[in-house]
This record gives C-alpha cells, structure tokens and sequence, in this order.
C-alpha cells in the first residue's frame, strides 16, 4: 500500500470516531446545551461495546448496545441540566468523571484483549478497483457511510429545511420565543440531548470495535474532547462537523504512519499533533478572519438554562 | 394548591446552599455504598478500613497531608480562575508544566541547596504561567473557549513528561523515572514537608490580597458582572490576563512542590489526576479561596480512601467515578439551593 493510500484509509477510519461524536454534540449545542460529557460517554460506549460482544460476538449488536446506554446516561443529564436546570459545565465535567471512572472500573476484565467481533471492511465491487480512494473510502466498514453520508444529510436536511429543524434552531436560539410560539422547549432540549449523547457513545464503540479494535484504560485518550472543540472549528454545522472530523482522522492518521515509517519524530511528538492541531485549528481562524466569529457565531442561548418566569 | 409553593430565588441562602452541598456529598457516598453492595463487598467494614488506615496513625495522617498539598495547589489554581469567569481545566498540564520545569532546574543547574530551592520554585511558577499563556492570549483577544484549549494542553504535557522522563532524561537503570532530584523541601513531621503550610498560607494570603486590594476588587467585580466592569472602565482584559496566568503559575507552583518534596523524581504518573479533581476542589469551596482547604482535604480524604481499598480489588478509577457522582449532585444540589418555600399570594 502507498503512502497516500494508507494515509487517507487510517484518515477515514479514524475521523469516523470524531465525525460521529462532533455530530451528536452538534444535536446538543444547536437546542442550547453544552454537553462536556462526551469524553465519559464515549469511554462507557467503548466499554459497552466490548463487553456485549464478549458475550454476542455481533458488533452492530455492541453499537447499538452503546447507543442505549449513553441514551441511558444522557437523559440522566437531560435530567439535571434541562429539567431541573443545574449548572451544565458543571453537569458535563461530572458525567465525564463518571463514564470515565466506571468503564476503567467495568473494563479491568477486558483490558488487554482484543474484541471478540469487530467492524470488518467491505469491499463494494467495481468502486472498490478505483486506485487510491477504492481503498480509502470503498473499502471500509459499513458503519464508516453511517457516520460519514447517511447520518449528517439526514441530520442536515432535517435542521435547515423543515419545520421541526427551524423550531430546534429556535431553541438554541431564544428559547423564550420559540416558548411563546408554542415550541415545546424543555421536549426539544431533553430529546435532542439525549440523541447527542447517544452518538457520543455509539462513537465510543466505534473506536473499539472498528478503530482500534479491543479495550484499555484510556482508550478514548481525549477524542471526547477533541470533538467537543470541532464543533466550534465546524460552526455548528452538521456536515462541517463530520468534515473536520475526517480532517482530524488525517492529522491521527499522519501520527500513525510516521511512527510505522520511523519518521526521526518521537512518537509522543507525533501523538501531540490531535492535541495542537485542534488548538490551531480553533484559535487561528477566529484570529486570521474577524469576519469568522459572526459566521461561526455560537448558538445564542448556548449554555444558559431557560426558565419561563424569568424573562 | 396549598398556600405555600416554591419559589426560585436569583441566588442562594448561604446556609441552605451549604447543606445542599452537603446533602450532595453523603448521599453520593451512599449511591456508591449501595452500588459496592450489591457488587458484593462490604461497604461498613471498607468504611471503617478506610477510617482507621487514614486516621488511625500517624502515617495515615502523613498520606493525606501529603496529598492535601497538591490538591490545594490545583485547587486555588482552578478557584482564582474562576473569580474572573474562567474554567481553568488546564490546571493538570499546568502542574506537570510546572513539575518538569523545575525538574530541569533541580536536575542540571548546578547550584546549591537553597538557592536551587528557589530557583526550582521560580521555574514551577513560568512553567505553569506559560503553558497556560496561549489559551490566555486566546480568550482575551479573539474569545476562544478557555475551557477546551486549557484541556487539550492538558494532554500535551503528560506526553511531553512521559517523553523525557522515558527518553533523555531516564535515569539509568529506570524504566520511565528521572534520577533523584538533589534538592529537598524540609520536612517537619515524618514525611510531611513545609509544603503543606506553605499552601495553607498561601490560600489564607491569596483570599486576603482578593478581599482587601483594589486589584482583587476589580477582578470580583470583572468576574461577576463584566458589563458593569466595561462600564466603570477597568482594563478588564489585562485583568483576565493576569488572573489567568497567576492560575497556571499556582498549578504550577504545585507540581514543583511535588517534584521537591513528595516524589523527588519527574515521571509520568506524577499526578494523581490532580489537577481534574482541583476542579472539584475549587467547585466545593464555592468561591472561597479558604475554602479550598477545607475541600483539599476532603478530596485527599476520598482519593486515600481509593488508595487504601486498592487492595479489596477497588482502582482509582473507581475514586474517579465516585468524585463525579459527587460533582453531579453538588450541581444539582446548588441549583435546588436557589428554591425557597413562599406564602403563595393567590391562595
């Protein structure tokens, strides 16, 4: 295989744990709350999926197994941060905490081995015989079209041209007119929280059973995060998101086959690039172009609980 | 509808807002309690394991002093943040930052005893301050999330330890540790070092200069009403500066005192999470800065605990979980806090 090609498949196959996360925190960001629990959830989808198909070897059983429990997990923070509106950086730092606690603590008894049924490529006839992106992108497992086409145009289309997608914009918005125009705001905020959190652990799955494949401690080493600052990077954008996810898989990507090279880089050096280049990739922007902040501009509300009595 | 009903207040009751953070605290050991209950164990007998390990002797006492420092040092490091409207969750980076700095001086520049002292002590304070001056740069001049980018850094730091205290820094005959560093911060009973009442003063000092000065005036009132702030033209954005470099410099500061007095050598676990649970020191502390002592040592308490049940077959990471499930209560805690019983008019 040559370089290009074994760039841009590692690029595709690793993008696909960020694209899939970034999207679900898009779902969460654009009706108004900030979850900062993907990190946690993320490590109970990884644990979730591993464990499941340590007892059902099927790996699309794993996933949606994960997709379950971090629904689980997302509506206990729907719970806290919407319903009784408590603090959401505060609510997000402690799911991240607890996921990452419980599934180190669950998964002492999986480390080290690999997973038992893994997401395994597909090669699609004909298409797969293109050179170069045959193999990058014809290839791969059937989840990486999930993650990459069907999820974000559906996600897309459904936010920017339908109704119920204006009315989940105007959540995010100002919750206080979409209240007064009858949008059922705590609804919207609760479902689309716990649908985010739900990709954010199925993401996790991803990474150990198509990824990586099979559990440690540590596994998601800050992919959570990483997906939480692309959101940014994408402007809220669905697609944008799963975009620079793949943009991330590249820079992973570039870390992989320097050290399998033996490019004269320390391979912790190489391990910094998702770290920095996430840095980069958020700070330069909004520098370089002013015109960028209103473009990316944040949803309005983001962050802030909505209480009726109060406007 | 009875004549009373509950009614949100904009803030708080001290009182009410301390014993829902309270509530916050046993009922997550009870929740966790329950959960190792039905795994199994014990969780009386684990308790007063717990208890009688960390209080019974005067090593016990000696671990948590010993883990309470660092825990004082994050902690201020995240809370002073905070005072200004920051989220300092690059307090663990900053603390490693800080570590191999000073490491770099205690390990090459041949000086001695005092002087290299101190000189480590100014080398934790620019290793902290400057692995926190990019994300500072950015949130002051082009409003990028300090959050995000004190947490990525984060991730830097532990692999550029783990690069040099594996690589070019390995002591001979070591696996992933430096050699010892000569310099020693004194200790004064048993293993507990002058680190320890150094943070306590520091924290008293600290909430002193914020309560009394004009400076730390300006930042209270930058950070709990920036328009007010704009208005009354302050130079807010030298303030959010220099708040948020002093922060790092405080983390800093706390993984030199680590190197120099409790582990004497840089290498990669050098914190125990440190840094992430200065959040839930600070966060419990709820703004005070003396307060954060009082957190620390709770917090020393519950990681010890983890420390001691690591041989019932408990991790750290349990700990982690644990902590968590504390942090997520006090949030709920506090918001409940801001309810109070009210005589309902319309009845």
């Amino acid at each position: 295989m040559d370089l290009l090609t074994g760039l841009l498949t590692t690029a595709v196959l690793a993008g696909g744990v960020l694209a899939l996360a970034a999207l679900g925190e898009v779902l969460a960001e654009r009706v108004g709350v900030v979850n900062l629990g993907v990190e946690g959830l993320m490590a109970l989808g990884a644990i979730t999926g591993i464990a499941t198909v340590a007892a059902v070897p099927s790996p699309w059983l794993g996933f949606l197994a994960a997709l379950g429990v971090g629904a689980l997990f997302g509506m206990v923070f729907a719970a806290a941060t919407v319903l009784i509106k408590a603090n959401q950086v505060l609510c997000g730092l402690a799911l991240t905490l607890i996921g990452n606690g419980l599934s180190a603590t669950i998964g002492r008894a999986y480390s080290g081995m690999p997973a038992r049924a893994t997401f395994e490529g597909v090669a699609i006839p004909l298409l797969s015989e293109i050179p170069v992106i045959g193999r990058a992108i014809f290839s791969q497992n059937l989840l990486v079209y999930l993650i990459y086409v069907i999820l974000p145009v559906a996600v897309s289309i459904v936010m920017f041209r339908t109704r119920h997608g204006l009315n989940l914009r105007a959540v995010g918005e100002n919750p206080a007119a979409a209240d007064a125009a009858g949008i059922p705001v705590t609804l919207m905020r609760f479902a689309y929280v716990t649908a985010g959190s739900a990709l954010a652990a199925g993401a996790g799955a991803y990474l150990t059973l198509a990824f990586v494949p099979g559990w440690s401690e540590g596994v998601v080493a800050g992919r959570g995060w990483i997906a939480v600052a692309l959101v940014i990077f994408a402007g809220y954008r669905p697609l944008a998101a799963v975009l620079s996810g793949l943009l991330f898989g590249f820079i992973t990507a570039l870390g992989f086959v320097g050290q399998a090279r033996g490019w004269p880089v320390a391979p912790a050096f190489l391990s910094m690039l998702p770290y920095l280049g996430t840095m980069g990739f958020i700070i330069v922007p909004v520098i370089a172009w002013q015109r960028m902040r209103r473009i990316m501009a944040a949803p309005a509300a983001l962050g802030l609980p909505y209480y009726r009595d109060v406007r | 509808m009875g004549p009373y009903r509950l009614q949100r207040f904009p803030s708080a009751a001290p009182g009410i807002a301390l014993l829902a953070r309270l509530g916050a605290i046993v009922l997550a050991l009870l929740i966790s309690a329950l959960v190792l209950a039905l795994t199994g164990a014990k969780p009386g007998a684990l308790a007063l394991q717990v208890v009688t390990a960390s209080f019974g002797s005067q090593f016990g006492l000696e671990d948590l002093g010993l883990l309470v420092t660092p825990l004082i040092f994050t902690g201020l490091s995240v809370a002073l943040a905070l005072k200004i409207g920051a989220w300092n969750i690059g307090a663990e980076g900053q603390f490693y930052a800080g570590a191999f700095a000073a490491s770099a001086v205690g390990l090459f520049l041949p000086v001695a005893e005092p002087l290299s002292l101190f000189l480590m002590l100014l080398a934790g304070l620019v290793g902290g301050a400057l692995w926190i001056l990019i994300p500072t740069l950015a949130r002051a001049y082009a409003e990028v999330n300090e959050l995000i980018t004190t947490l990525l850094m984060n991730f830097v730091a532990v692999l550029g330890v783990y690069y040099v205290s594996t690589g070019p820094w390995r002591a001979k005959g070591a696996n992933s540790t430096t050699a010892r560093i000569p310099a020693e911060i004194p200790e004064f009973f048993g293993s507990l070092h002058w680190g320890l009442p150094a943070a306590v003063l520091l924290a008293l000092l600290l909430a002193l200069a914020l309560a009394r000065s004009r400076f730390g005036y300006e930042v209270r009132l930058a950070g709990s009403n920036p328009q007010a702030a704009l208005y009354a033209g302050l130079p807010a954005r030298r303030r959010l500066i220099a708040v948020m470099l002093a922060a790092g410099a405080l983390a800093g500061l706390g993984g030199m005192v680590e190197v120099a007095g409790t582990v004497h050598r840089l290498q990669g676990g050098l914190s125990n999470s440190y840094g992430y649970l200065g959040i839930m020191v600070a966060v419990l502390a709820r703004g005070s800065l003396v307060g954060v002592v009082f957190s620390a040592a709770l917090m020393a308490f519950i990681l010890n605990a983890g420390i001691i049940l690591q041989t019932q077959g408990l991790t750290t990471s349990t700990v982690l979980a644990v902590t968590g499930l504390i942090l997520f209560l006090t949030a709920i805690g506090d918001e409940l806090a801001h309810y109070r019983l009210v005589r309902d008019a319309r009845a």
